[in-house]
């Protein structure tokens, strides 16, 4: 565990290091094309030249430097041409630019934190929203497959083809919710409600961009092979109960945060499950980091972290763009650590327990 | 392994279901869509797909190699050289996808406008290898998960005393012989997340990034597309049907663009994901 948090850390500071080097080589360079545009500017400024578009300025320019330089007409004459050529460039490119350009400030840094919090509370809400939702709808799927199998009750020629029919829509819908990317959702459903909203933001990436179907269908993957293992006919043989049928477990408790099925062999199942699945919550937090970039990106809302770093990639205010990839970075590295933590805090639990008797790992 | 099933299998199935949904939607296409934008939604989809199958191949080259490189620095003891190894690739695991592609695709951008990179077929190698460098480390783990279930088993050991290289024991035997299921079904799904990723920063960029690194630099594809403001306002037609259901119909004549850009995309997932699955069922992966 220490190896791996030394690993963690160190990577955070890696990182961090490499990314402070470029903001300060950044900065330098900046102050260093400011000084020498600066020079420049001052150089022509000095000259009692007010507008470099009128003519009379411009040939008094020329004979003033052409005094000072005898006898190099051409040269000289090339390069004030192309010296209030540059400063007119100069000009009309700040003027463009002005209400873009922005530098790493104390209030630019406090705002994008503000940014950050807010898309730091999203990503707990929805992380937590999809670890219930996942192992949820993985143990519905398997404990209802379960009781089927059971009941031996298959449905034939018309009762099934009804049946089909009638799920048929609303399933059709619902994978086409879970499996769209959050974008698509989002523009279908702008006209009628308000997307910009965080709440909405939560409901987008929880649904969308495949995030709950593919890590609950893992976890049901997860059960189904836990299920073959040899422990669970042990303890059938020794009368624990282990039956689906006839609501013995009941939707309730398949719905409860805090999941727990004692007296019935499926408790001893679930929990060996949700260690394996613990393992792949760093890739479903990955995968959904990457979801809630894209959302928030896509849909365009000022004032999320995101899209603020669209934002300032195309402004090319890289210092900024930097700060929010540390940020972002910080928050992967984070959420790393804390399941290393927890996944090494149940494995030791679950070894004391083997030790003494209690669910087989 | 089960070959001689009499009925499809579930993966089979779903391969035919997208086929069929996507010859169906063509020949609607056809006979709906006007020209122009039927010709574009063709342009869209084949460069989605054959950069999603760049992505494929430059992913199980990267993912081959990384893994070999691994096992070897691991093999020859090379402490310091597998450290690093691993501190790279744990770093590189640690930015998530979209961002360390957005990046990507910006560069690529720049290198357009440079003049750089100048026919499409660079464009598409570029952007596939940016995909890929973010995507080949699941790979990466599959495979070295492998070589290490089959190094704890009698036959890698059996087969090292029979004379037998390490590489070929590893390359052929184990990666090859019995791993090209797992690794097969593995590239299946890095198709369906390939797409989904490209689509969703082409969409991105063309809707965030539209002046500066517009989708005139970068080759059409279906999220571009997407992004475009015919296909938005299509899109948005969906909402105004759900509160208006006599609407529904203009949906399939009138935004057929929009619509059919989000039917691929989203069928396309769909599919992907239940191939993925039906054959890691059928394999009993």
């Amino acid at each position: 565990m220490k190896q791996k948090l030394l690993e963690h850390l160190s990577s955070l500071l890696f990182v961090s290091a490499i990314l402070v080097a470029v903001l300060a080589v950044m900065g330098m360079r900046g102050d260093a094309g400011a000084a020498k545009k600066d020079t420049l500017t001052l150089a022509l400024q000095s000259l009692p030249l007010s507008s470099t578009r009128d003519a009379f300025h411009r040939a008094l320019l020329k004979d003033v430097v052409n005094i000072y330089y005898p006898g190099q007409y051409d040269k000289t004459s090339a390069t004030v041409d192309a010296v209030i050529q540059q400063r007119e460039v100069d000009f009309a490119r700040s003027l463009q630019s002005s209400h873009v350009k922005e530098r790493l400030t104390v209030g630019r840094f406090v705002q994008i934190l503000g940014m950050y919090a807010k898309f730091l509370v999203i990503y707990v809400l929805v992380l937590a929203l999809t670890y219930y939702g996942v192992q949820t709808i993985g143990t519905w799927r398997f404990v209802r497959k379960k009781a089927r199998a059971e009941s031996r009750q298959p449905r034939h020629g018309l009762a099934r083809i009804a049946r089909a029919a009638a799920l048929g829509i609303p399933k059709a819908l619902a994978y086409a919710v879970l499996f769209s990317p959050a974008y698509v959702v989002a523009y279908s459903v702008r006209t009628e409600f308000n997307t910009d909203s965080a709440f909405f933001m939560v409901l987008l990436a929880t649904m969308c961009n495949g995030l709950l179907i593919v890590y609950s269908n893992k976890f049901y993957a997860f059960l189904t092979s836990e299920s073959r293992r040899g422990y669970v006919e042990t303890a059938m043989a020794k009368n624990l109960t282990a039956s689906y049928g006839s609501n013995a477990i009941p939707l309730k408790a398949i719905l409860r945060p805090f999941k727990k099925f004692d007296g019935h062999v499926f408790g001893h199942i679930f929990a060996n499950t949700r260690q394996q699945y613990l393992s792949s919550v760093k890739e479903q937090a990955s995968f959904l980091i990457t979801g809630l970039v894209i959302t928030e990106m896509a849909l365009n809302i000022h004032g999320y972290l995101s899209y603020e770093m669209l934002r300032q990639l195309l402004y090319k205010n890289f210092s900024i763009v930097i700060v929010i990839l540390l940020l972002i970075f910080i928050t992967v590295k984070m959420t790393e650590i804390l399941v290393d933590v927890k996944m090494h805090r149940e494995s030791m639990r679950f070894e004391n327990r083997a030790s003494t008797g209690g669910t087989a790992a | 392994m089960i070959h001689t099933r009499r009925t499809l299998s579930r993966d089979t199935l779903w391969l035919i279901v997208w086929l069929s949904g996507i010859a169906a939607l063509a020949v609607w296409d056809t006979l709906f869509l006007n020209r122009p934008a039927l010709k574009l939604l063709i342009g869209g989809f084949v460069n989605t797909f054959c950069v999603a199958l760049m992505v494929i191949v430059v992913t199980l080259a990267l993912g081959w190699a990384t893994t070999i490189l691994l096992h070897s620095l691991e093999k020859r003891k090379s402490r310091i050289g597998y450290l690093i190894a691993t501190f790279v690739l744990n770093l590189v695991r640690s930015v998530p996808q979209v961002v360390g592609i957005l990046i990507g695709y910006v560069w690529i951008a720049f290198m357009i406008q440079d003049g750089t990179l100048r026919n499409q077929f660079a464009v598409f190698t570029v952007m596939a290898c940016c995909m890929s460098l973010f995507i080949f480390l699941e790979l990466v783990d599959l495979m070295r998960e492998r070589i290490l279930h089959y190094q704890r088993l009698d036959f890698y050991n059996a087969l090292l005393v029979c004379g037998v290289s390490e590489r070929r024991i590893v390359n052929f035997d184990i990666l090859w012989k019995n791993s090209r299921i797992h690794i097969f079904n593995k590239l299946i799904s890095i198709f369906g997340m390939a797409v989904f990723l490209q689509c969703s920063i082409d969409f991105v960029i063309s809707v965030g990034l539209s002046t500066d690194v517009s989708s005139v630099n970068l080759p059409p594809t279906l999220g571009s597309l997407l992004a475009n403001i015919d296909s938005k306002q299509d899109i948005l037609a969906i909402g105004y049907t759900l509160t208006h259901p006599g609407y529904v119909g203009n949906l399939f004549m009138g935004h057929l663009q929009g619509i059919s850009i989000a039917f691929v995309i989203v069928f396309t997932l769909l599919s992907v994901y239940q191939v993925a699955n039906g054959y890691a069922e059928r394999h009993r992966l």
